[in-house]
This record gives C-alpha cells, sequence and structure tokens, in this order.
C-alpha cells in the first residue's frame, strides 16, 4: 500500500473534515438570487406550515395514547384476540400511524417542491 | 447461567467468529472502496430505500436488539413505549430536519453550527455535547457486550467488555473504520432476519400453554421448577418464607426468613415451589403495574409523567444523534435525505412489533432474570429454554450474532463520530493518524466507563444519551433550520443550558441515589422540563440580540429545493 493511499482510508466525515480551510462559511456568507429568494421564501412558508401540521399531528399522537391509557384503565380488560387492547395500542397501533402520518408529510413536502 | 448449562456451545462461538470476522472484512473491503471511488459521490447514486437501510441498519443497537425485551421482563409493557419513540423520532426528523439539514452541507452538528452560525466557538461546544451523547450511547453498548460474552461464554462481565473494546480497537486498526452505505444496509437486512426469525420460532414452539400465560400475566412469586439464578453483582435479597436454596452447587438449606447478600458469581438454585425472595428496587414481572401499558420504572408512582418524559427524550433526540445525522449526507439532496427518513419510519416500524415477542415470553418463561438484574439477557436465554437440542441452540447462536453486530455496528460508529469530535473540531489540526489514535483512546475511555455500569439498564442509559441530544442538539437544529433570528450566543447559552440540565442532572441522579418520588422521575428523565427550558433559553437569548444580516439568506437557502436536479423525477 502506497502512502498515498493511506490517506483514503477514512471516513467521508474525515475527510471533508480534513479537506475544508477552518473560518470556511463565516468569510462566504450565503448569497441568494432575487428570483431564488422569492422563491425559497415561499417555499419555506408552506413547508413551514405543513411542518407545524405533521409535528402537532405526532404530539397528539403520542401523548394521546398515554393520556387515553391513563383515562381509560378499563383497556386492559378489553381483549382483541386474545390480546388486551392497551397492550395493542402501545405495541402495535403506533407503528402503522406513525407510518401514515410520515407518508403523508412526505407527500405535502413533495408537491410543495414541485409548485412552479 | 450459561445457555444449556454447558458453555458455550461450538455454534454459539461460530456465530460470534463469524460476525467478528465479517466485520474485519468488511473494513477491508471499505479501504478497496475508498481508495478507488470517492465514497461521497459513489453513494450519491443509491436510492433512498438503500439510504434508509443503512440508518436502520446503524440505528438499530444493542439497545434496541437487547434492551427492549430485557425492559419488558424488568419494567412491564409500558417499556414498550420506547421503540415507539425510537420510531417516531424519523417523522420529526423527516417534518423538520432532513431536508434543510441536508442542504447545509454540514455532516455533523459541529458543522452545521459553523455553517449555519458562523461561529467556531459554538462548533467546539457542539462538539462537547457529541463527546457526551456518543460516550452516553457507547457505554451502554459495550454493557450489552460484555453481559453477552458472559452468558455464552461463562467469561466474568469485565472480561466481556474488555474482549468487546478489543474487537471494536482491532476492527478499527484494520481500518474498519466506517463501513460503506450498502454494508450498513445489509447490516440492517441481518439484524432483521436473526431478530424476527427466532421470534417467530419461539412463538410456535412454545406451546398454547405459554403463550396465553402469556397473554394473562400472572405475579411471579413462586419458582415453578427448580431455577439457578447467576449474580453478576451483588445483590440484596429479602426472603419473607422458609426458603430451599442451594448455593453454588452446594446441599440445599433451607433459609430463614430475613435479609441476605448473594455475592458477586455466586448461583442460587432455587427449589421448585419455593417462594421468590424480593429485591430492593425491582419489582417481580407480572404483577398489577407490570401489566399496565405506561413506564413506572422502580414504581415511583408518576407512570404518565416517567412515560411522556421517556418519549420527549426519544422523539425529539434522535435527530441529534451524531452517528444519525452523517448517515443522512449520503442522499444526494433534500428530496433523497427526505425520501429516506419516511422509509426508515416503516423499517423501523416492522423490527419494533418483534421486542414485545421476547420481552412477553421471558416474562413467563425466565422471570427469575429479574432477581440477578439480568434481564438485558433476556433474548439470547429463551431459545435454550424453550428448547435444549440443536435447535435451541442454532437459535441462540443467531441471536448472539444479532446482538453483537449490532454491538459492533453502532459501537463503530459512534466511536468514529467521538473521535472525529475530539480531533477536528476540538483540536482542529486533525489528521487520519491521530484520528486513529484519538479512536482508540476512546475506546479504552469508554470500556472503563461500561466496567462499573453492570447493573444499569441498556435502554435507559440510552434514553439518557437520547435526552442530552434532545437538550441541546434538536433545540440548535430546529430553530437554525427554521428561524433566521437565532444567534450564535443565543445557541450557545442554550446549548450549555441544555447540556447542563439534562447529562449535569443525570450524572447528579446517578451519584447521589436520587430521592423517590416525583424528583427520581425528573432526575432520572430530565427532557420533559431540560428540552422546553433550552429551547427558551437560545430564543430568549437570541431575541437579546441581533442575528447577522446574511442570516436569513442562510436560512432561506436550506428551503430551497435543488430544482434542476429534480425535473426528470417521478414522485
Amino acid at each position: 500500500m502506497t502512502r498515498q493511499r493511506r490517506v483514503a482510508v477514512s471516513s467521508p466525515q474525515t475527510r471533508v473534515a480534513l479537506a475544508r480551510r477552518r473560518p470556511g462559511y463565516a468569510t462566504h456568507p450565503p448569497h441568494l438570487a432575487p428570483a431564488d429568494l422569492e422563491r425559497a421564501r415561499r417555499a419555506y412558508r408552506e413547508q413551514l406550515r405543513w411542518a407545524l401540521v405533521a409535528v402537532v399531528l405526532l404530539g397528539g399522537l403520542v401523548v394521546g395514547i398515554p393520556l387515553v391509557l391513563v383515562a381509560f384503565p378499563g383497556l386492559d380488560d378489553l381483549r382483541v384476540a386474545g390480546i388486551p387492547a392497551s397492550w395493542l395500542a402501545v405495541g402495535v397501533l403506533p407503528y402503522p400511524l406513525l407510518i401514515a402520518l410520515s407518508r403523508w408529510q412526505l407527500r405535502k413536502a413533495e408537491r410543495i417542491e414541485q409548485e412552479p | 447461567m450459561t445457555v444449556g448449562g454447558t458453555g458455550p456451545g461450538p455454534m454459539v462461538v461460530t456465530a460470534l467468529v463469524l460476525v467478528v470476522l465479517a466485520t474485519l472484512l468488511i473494513g477491508a473491503r471499505g479501504i478497496v472502496i475508498r481508495s478507488t471511488s470517492d465514497f461521497l459521490v459513489a453513494s450519491r447514486r443509491l436510492s433512498p430505500t438503500v439510504n434508509a437501510a443503512a440508518v436502520s441498519g446503524e440505528y438499530l443497537s444493542a439497545a434496541s436488539f437487547l434492551g427492549v425485551a430485557g425492559l419488558v421482563v424488568k419494567d412491564g409493557i409500558g417499556a414498550l413505549w420506547y421503540p415507539v419513540g425510537f420510531t417516531a423520532g424519523y417523522v420529526l426528523m423527516l417534518a423538520l430536519v432532513a431536508a434543510p439539514m441536508r442542504r447545509t452541507g454540514a455532516l455533523t452538528v459541529p458543522d452545521f453550527a459553523q455553517a449555519r452560525l458562523g461561529s467556531p466557538g459554538l462548533r467546539r461546544l457542539c462538539a462537547i455535547a457529541v463527546i457526551v451523547i456518543a460516550a452516553m450511547y457507547l457505554v451502554p453498548q459495550f454493557k450489552a457486550a460484555g453481559l453477552l460474552l458472559n452468558l455464552v461464554g461463562g467469561t466474568p462481565y469485565w472480561v466481556g467488555v474488555v474482549v468487546a473494546g478489543a474487537a471494536v480497537s482491532i476492527t478499527l486498526a484494520l481500518g474498519g473504520m466506517r463501513a460503506a452505505t450498502y454494508v450498513q444496509a445489509f447490516q440492517f437486512v441481518l439484524k432483521m432476519v436473526l431478530f424476527t426469525v427466532p421470534a417467530i420460532w419461539l412463538l410456535v414452539h412454545v406451546g398454547a400453554e405459554t403463550r396465553s400465560s402469556a397473554l394473562t400475566p400472572v405475579e411471579f412469586t413462586t419458582f415453578s421448577r427448580a431455577t439457578p439464578v447467576e449474580f453478576r453483582v451483588d445483590t440484596r435479597l429479602t426472603i419473607t418464607e422458609p426458603t430451599a436454596v442451594a448455593v453454588d452447587g452446594a446441599a440445599p438449606t433451607t433459609l430463614a426468613p430475613g435479609a441476605y447478600t448473594a455475592v458477586t458469581g455466586s448461583t442460587w438454585t432455587f427449589a421448585a415451589g419455593a417462594d421468590v425472595p424480593e429485591v430492593a428496587g425491582a419489582a417481580a414481572p407480572g404483577g398489577e403495574g407490570w401489566s399496565r401499558p405506561l413506564l413506572d420504572p422502580s414504581g415511583a408512582g408518576f407512570p404518565l409523567l416517567a412515560t411522556l418524559s421517556v418519549l420527549v427524550a426519544t422523539v425529539l433526540g434522535t435527530m441529534g444523534l451524531p452517528h444519525i445525522v452523517v448517515r443522512f449526507h449520503t442522499s444526494a439532496d433534500g428530496w433523497g435525505a427526505r425520501r429516506t427518513a419516511a422509509i426508515t419510519v416503516a423499517m423501523l416500524s416492522a423490527f419494533y412489533l418483534f421486542p414485545a415477542v421476547y420481552g412477553l415470553l421471558g416474562a413467563v418463561l425466565l422471570p427469575e432474570l429479574f432477581l440477578s438484574g439480568g434481564t438485558d439477557t433476556v433474548v439470547v436465554a429463551l431459545p435454550a429454554r424453550v428448547d435444549t437440542g440443536w435447535a435451541g441452540e442454532l437459535l441462540t447462536a443467531m441471536l448472539t450474532a444479532g446482538a453483537f453486530a449490532a454491538f459492533l455496528a453502532t459501537s463503530l460508529g459512534l466511536l468514529l463520530a467521538l473521535s472525529g469530535a475530539v480531533s477536528h473540531d476540538l483540536m482542529s489540526t486533525g489528521s487520519v493518524r491521530r484520528l486513529r489514535f484519538t479512536t482508540l483512546a476512546a475506546a479504552v475511555v469508554v470500556v472503563a466507563l461500561a466496567l462499573p455500569a453492570a447493573h444499569l439498564d441498556i435502554s435507559v442509559l440510552v434514553t439518557s444519551a437520547f435526552a442530552v441530544a434532545a437538550s441541546t442538539f434538536c433545540p440548535l437544529l430546529v430553530l437554525g433550520l427554521w428561524w433566521s433570528g437565532l444567534t450564535a450566543r443565543g445557541a450557545a447559552v442554550g446549548m450549555v443550558v441544555g447540556l447542563l440540565a439534562s447529562a449535569g442532572v443525570i450524572v447528579v441522579g446517578l451519584v447521589i441515589a436520587a430521592p423517590p418520588g416525583i424528583a427520581s422521575v425528573l432526575l432520572g428523565q430530565p427532557a420533559l422540563w431540560s428540552v422546553p427550558l433550552a429551547f427558551a433559553t437560545m430564543v430568549l437569548v437570541s431575541l437579546r440580540g441581533t442575528a447577522p444580516a446574511w442570516a436569513s439568506a442562510a436560512m432561506l437557502r436550506l428551503h430551497l429545493d435543488e430544482r434542476p436536479e429534480r425535473s426528470n423525477r417521478s414522485s
């Protein structure tokens, strides 16, 4: 193995960190063309709105289920296919809901980027 | 409590050797890949599905593989909230972080801090947080490895930890610093198979009676069979009825009611029908509180608060895990990063349906593990309990290999993130050689920290790491990506407050025995108050200053999609 090859034995993280000169970003403040700036502003507003809706729904999901379980202890005795309903509410139910929520948020976010 | 009672079987040893060899080969392979083509460019051709598998492969650690099921046996059904939080974190990542973070071009949070806020000081502060989070995440991984080798090899715990440390160090020294994307993706498939196949086999083979008693838990009060219990740490037992016990293979004696200490390394064999002794700080599986689907560790009496605190930590902390953030960089653009996060949610959902199987069966078949604080071993110990023949040993070998693979994959990623933070962000004159040295030094420190951690729960420790990430990086990333008013000073003060309120409080809680009641919940899992505190500090301090003029453009740029690249894509 030659000496030059040794340099390559590093993670991408390492090499980018090594390659970059330190003051880096601070000396080159980002700049956007006026047209891009307007487009970015619009995208930002739309993305923020739907991201907040998704966050609220996610919060409702992960806070809501424990609250329901506290409020209705009877769910421990209710059985679905022999399994206590309250166990299913923790062990199974959240996952399809999380998948559905992520699909929905993904579609919303991508649709915003498809707008002209 | 070795599997099958006769030390490691040949299949288990073979499986472990295979995993370590595979990891070494992956390392060697990685050298070839990186020296022939640029890793980043190559990985950008990969689809979001492969990237998502790589994220999942890196994310599913020993805490997921062993810890969750162990906590189900120990704390009850409520422990199933941990994986819900582990998964939900990616929904938040998808909504708030994935795409704009990818567009910063930053590989790590320290990079991000400098890119967005232009402050080298903040970069160093972030590096310190990376070190704290990675160390808190690494210690339980090493604990799991030590436990695993203790279980299958019968070696003392500390030998297991040192051997695991050596395995990681050798892998690092031979160049296996970071597996390429497709190797991590393969890791995910491997872990998925090694976890789900034994679970299904166990469900089929335990029989209808065990299945139904798993669903109708009864408190574990008497031993149903002669049960050997090996104590890994000194344990105080309280015996309430005269109990027949054979200590270390001696003739059985009947112990009078009273308090006893089982010393480290001793094996107590309780006779069938004997009453289960009480252990300070642990509740027997199957009781009233155990079946409630809320977390109430050590019976503090605030299940809702404890559950929500764990959820806040895990959901908000995921985005700040140093070994995960870097994985999103291998997406081609913001579009790909977002898809990667969404697919990861589905992949993790599939995996996390299964810890419950091990936990529920373990509570019925191996409830005595709670006596010795060995519940983290339940996944690996179950097959031998169900089948003493070759099938049981094969499954033990599969699960051991999977757990060790999980330990190796996560540990390597975390160790590299940790040493990257030390040698590049803190000392700033990094070379590959120094990075390698730092990595080995970090491994030694983590092994030293893991040695006294034998009695701590894997998943609880991992959740502490999430709590620190949630209290430091979550506010930094969310505000940095969505609010142009964030100033470097505001971010720095908020990070320090969040770090002290999470890591500081957890360490204090570990050192001084946490006071009982609500204080133990708020000290042990501080995320519920430390995250809002960090957010508020960042906002308030930022409002007192002014963000630089370019801050608005710096923030808006991150929400601008990469238009030319996207035109020929179908969704």
